[in-house]
């Protein structure tokens, strides 16, 4: 029958690095609406270069879970527009990259927004809604 | 002819073209510039717990909570004009409360040293006129300032610079990825490991000073040859080098020492966060994190997130940001016990979760005033179509009547 | 656009400097730059080279049919930086104050405007790849990190 069961049983999980990047397509749709499917479909989103894509055993549009001791959110896995050696995955700025930034700042104000580490694995989830990275008052 | 509010550029070559009150067309902005023109799709509507109400009562009612709170805070101001700003300085000094904006996690330690005059830096028309090497160093402007390379720094004939970029401009990357800018800079392009700035600055430092350095040391030499034969050379920081060397962004200064003819220019995001830091630097001496008393105290237990994770606030009024979607997700939850007033033209993230909203006329199309660019140049803003909303400056005059 | 490699490729090399040039290296950088032309080469016009050679002259060509079918914009790719708008000689040639200098063209005689966010190319005629004259130029290629504009 030739289904993989395999890739529904418990995903394995790996360690990555991620840094964020800016986008101006993302930006454009931050102007707009950023409650929209468009600002979502940017910003939901990890890029990682073709080898790290094969490495973890993900494709283009696959849905991943990252997640560490700050957060967890459920995005879309892409491929970066262009090659990128691997070992480094990269979040466009937003909400979603904002969710696995740590707490730790050394009492200077200055979070580190552009390294974080995370475990990635395949996911059915659905791709996490702005809304639910919400605190609820 | 108006100034386009996308970035702190500050384009002032934008045409935008009416048609019944509203904005039909823009042209020569980019497409971030157009789309802050097209304006949001949900404007903030006047509230207060929730519920709608006039924009006085909401005025009203968040006079009330910062006139009752211990200690409050006044965040955002990079999205608001100069005037704006004064004014929220002038309240902040009134409640002796304290104040902060967004450089405070983005570009405040590097604007801080440019107006304190620690390195040498330089206006973009004499980037255009002047400049020929430019080096883009963890900055992507092709994304977040994306007329910078054809309005002024690679694309332009200038004064001294007749051949443009064909003959008399060399653009170089030095970044972690290959972003659109370094694209650009094909053959010029520096990759980097993540933090891996510091320890090029030493090495470049090293080969400026006639040292093999220990780490790469023939790109390294090639760059410092390169770099010590410029007439004027530009390094353009930006976020991604500010947030890797924050520890000791100081490595900067003795790098810039070794190279008499470059100049550093902070890249800034938002409009008019350089006019935050220069009027609060103009009145305090600091660029963020002031409390006002008896005298200013700049303290980091003043940057919003110290504050926030702390708790040491207990009411914060938002001007024109969104800090549950710009901060980690791990430093907000104290937003959820306190009271927050949101003034925006649009609704946000934290304007979902504020106790008051206060909608604002968007800068630059619905009010004027004036704002600081990002080398420094006051540029004014003007207002374009005709509306009713109340701009920043007007709610925060009425706000501190209100006390 | 040929590469200098992919016409080095296609030369003596032998470094013989009949051309003129020091290295076959450096008379490939010389025709591709049109400074020099494919016959001053000798040794490639012998039997033994025809293949090359005429390899070599339909890769400089400039090419063809460019004045019927031009040239191609993807709005839906352009992210309105403008780079182009300065780039493009005929913009600059045309419009010295404006475009020349990285303003906002002054004009209508440029190739190039950016409306609502994203290029528009008109006066497709005055572009250097036309016309009697033609040049292979990239001027509006190479700046674009998107590929936005391209010819067919």
């Amino acid at each position: 029958m030739g289904m993989d069961i395999g890739k529904f049983l418990k995903s394995p999980e790996y360690e990555i690095k991620l840094t964020t990047c800016r986008d101006i397509f993302q930006a454009e749709t931050l102007e707009n609406d950023r409650f929209g499917d468009e600002y979502k479909k940017h910003s939901a989103a990890v890029l990682m270069g073709k080898d790290d894509l094969k490495k973890f055993g993900l494709k283009s549009g696959d849905r991943v879970r990252l997640i560490n001791s700050y957060g967890t959110v459920v995005v879309e896995v892409r491929e970066t527009k262009r090659e990128e050696p691997g070992g480094l995955a990269f979040m466009v700025n937003s909400p979603w990259s904002n969710a696995l930034v740590s707490d730790d700042t050394g009492g200077k104000g200055i979070p580190d927004f552009k390294s974080i580490t995370a475990k990635i694995s395949l996911t059915k989830d659905e791709i996490t809604t702005i809304e639910s990275l919400i605190f609820k008052k | 002819m108006t100034t386009c509010t996308g970035c702190s550029l500050l384009c002032e070559d934008i045409e935008v073209i009416l048609e019944n009150g509203r904005i039909k067309e823009t042209r020569h902005a980019c497409r971030r510039g157009a789309a802050r023109f097209r304006g949001c799709r949900n404007r903030l509507i006047p509230s207060v717990d929730k519920n709608q109400t006039d924009i006085d009562t909401a005025i009203k009612k968040a006079a009330d909570i910062l006139k009752n709170a211990k200690s409050p805070m006044l965040f955002g101001w990079s999205n608001s004009t100069c005037e704006a700003q004064v004014k929220g300085i002038e309240l902040t000094k009134k409640l002796n409360a304290a104040i902060d904006d967004t450089s405070s996690f983005c570009q405040g330690l590097l604007i801080e040293r440019a107006l304190q005059k620690k390195f040498r830096t330089c206006s973009l028309e004499d980037v255009r006129n002047k400049a020929d090497v430019l080096v883009y160093w963890g900055s992507d402007p092709q994304d977040s300032q994306p007329r910078h390379l054809s309005r002024f720094s690679v694309f332009p004939r200038g004064e001294s610079r007749q051949r443009g970029y064909e003959e008399d401009r060399l653009a170089i990357a030095i970044d972690v990825r290959e972003s659109n800018t370094a694209k650009i800079c094909k053959g010029h392009f520096y990759r980097i490991p993540l933090r891996g700035d510091r320890e090029f600055i030493l090495a470049l430092m090293d080969a400026l000073s006639g040292k093999v350095p220990k780490y790469d040391a023939k790109r390294i030499l090639e760059l410092a040859g390169v770099l010590k034969k410029a007439e004027f050379g530009v390094i353009f920081a930006g976020i991604g080098l500010t947030y890797s060397i924050k520890d000791d962004i100081d490595i900067l200064i003795p790098l810039a020492d070794m190279l008499p003819n470059f100049h550093i220019m902070p890249m800034v995001g938002h409009y008019n966060m350089r006019g935050f830091n220069e009027a609060l630097f103009k009145e305090t001496g600091f660029v963020n994190r002031v409390k006002f008393g008896d005298k200013p105290v700049h303290d980091n237990k003043y940057a919003i997130v110290e504050a926030l994770k702390a708790k040491s606030i207990d009411a914060l009024l938002v001007v024109g940001s969104d800090p549950i979607s710009s901060l980690p997700r791990s430093v907000t939850s104290h937003l959820a016990s306190i009271p927050v007033i949101c003034i925006d033209p649009c609704v946000t993230l934290t304007s979902t979760i504020a106790e008051v909203t206060i909608p604002a006329a968007a800068s630059g199309i619905e009010s004027g005033g004036s704002a600081v660019r990002m080398d420094g140049k006051v540029i004014e803003i003007s207002k374009v179509i005709e509306n009713t909303y109340l701009s920043d400056v007007e709610i925060m005059t009425r706000l501190m009547e209100g006390l | 656009m040929p590469t200098v490699m992919e016409l080095y490729q296609l030369l003596p090399k032998t470094n013989c400097k009949k051309c003129g040039e020091s290295t076959c290296m450096a008379f490939s950088v010389a025709i591709l730059g049109r400074k020099k032309k494919v016959s001053e080469c000798t040794p490639i016009l012998e039997e033994s080279f025809k293949k090359q050679k005429e390899k070599l002259e339909s890769l400089l060509l400039p090419s063809a049919g460019a004045e019927e079918t031009g040239m191609i914009v993807h709005p839906e790719l352009c992210t309105g930086c403008g780079n182009c708008v300065v780039a493009c000689p005929v913009d600059v040639a045309n419009d010295p104050h404006g475009a020349g200098i990285g303003c906002a063209p002054t004009n209508d005689k440029v190739i190039f405007k950016v409306v609502d966010g994203k290029v528009k190319a008109m006066n497709i005629k005055e572009c250097r790849r036309f016309g009697k004259n033609r040049v292979l130029c990239y001027a509006c290629i190479d700046p674009c990190p998107v590929g936005a504009i391209e010819f067919v």
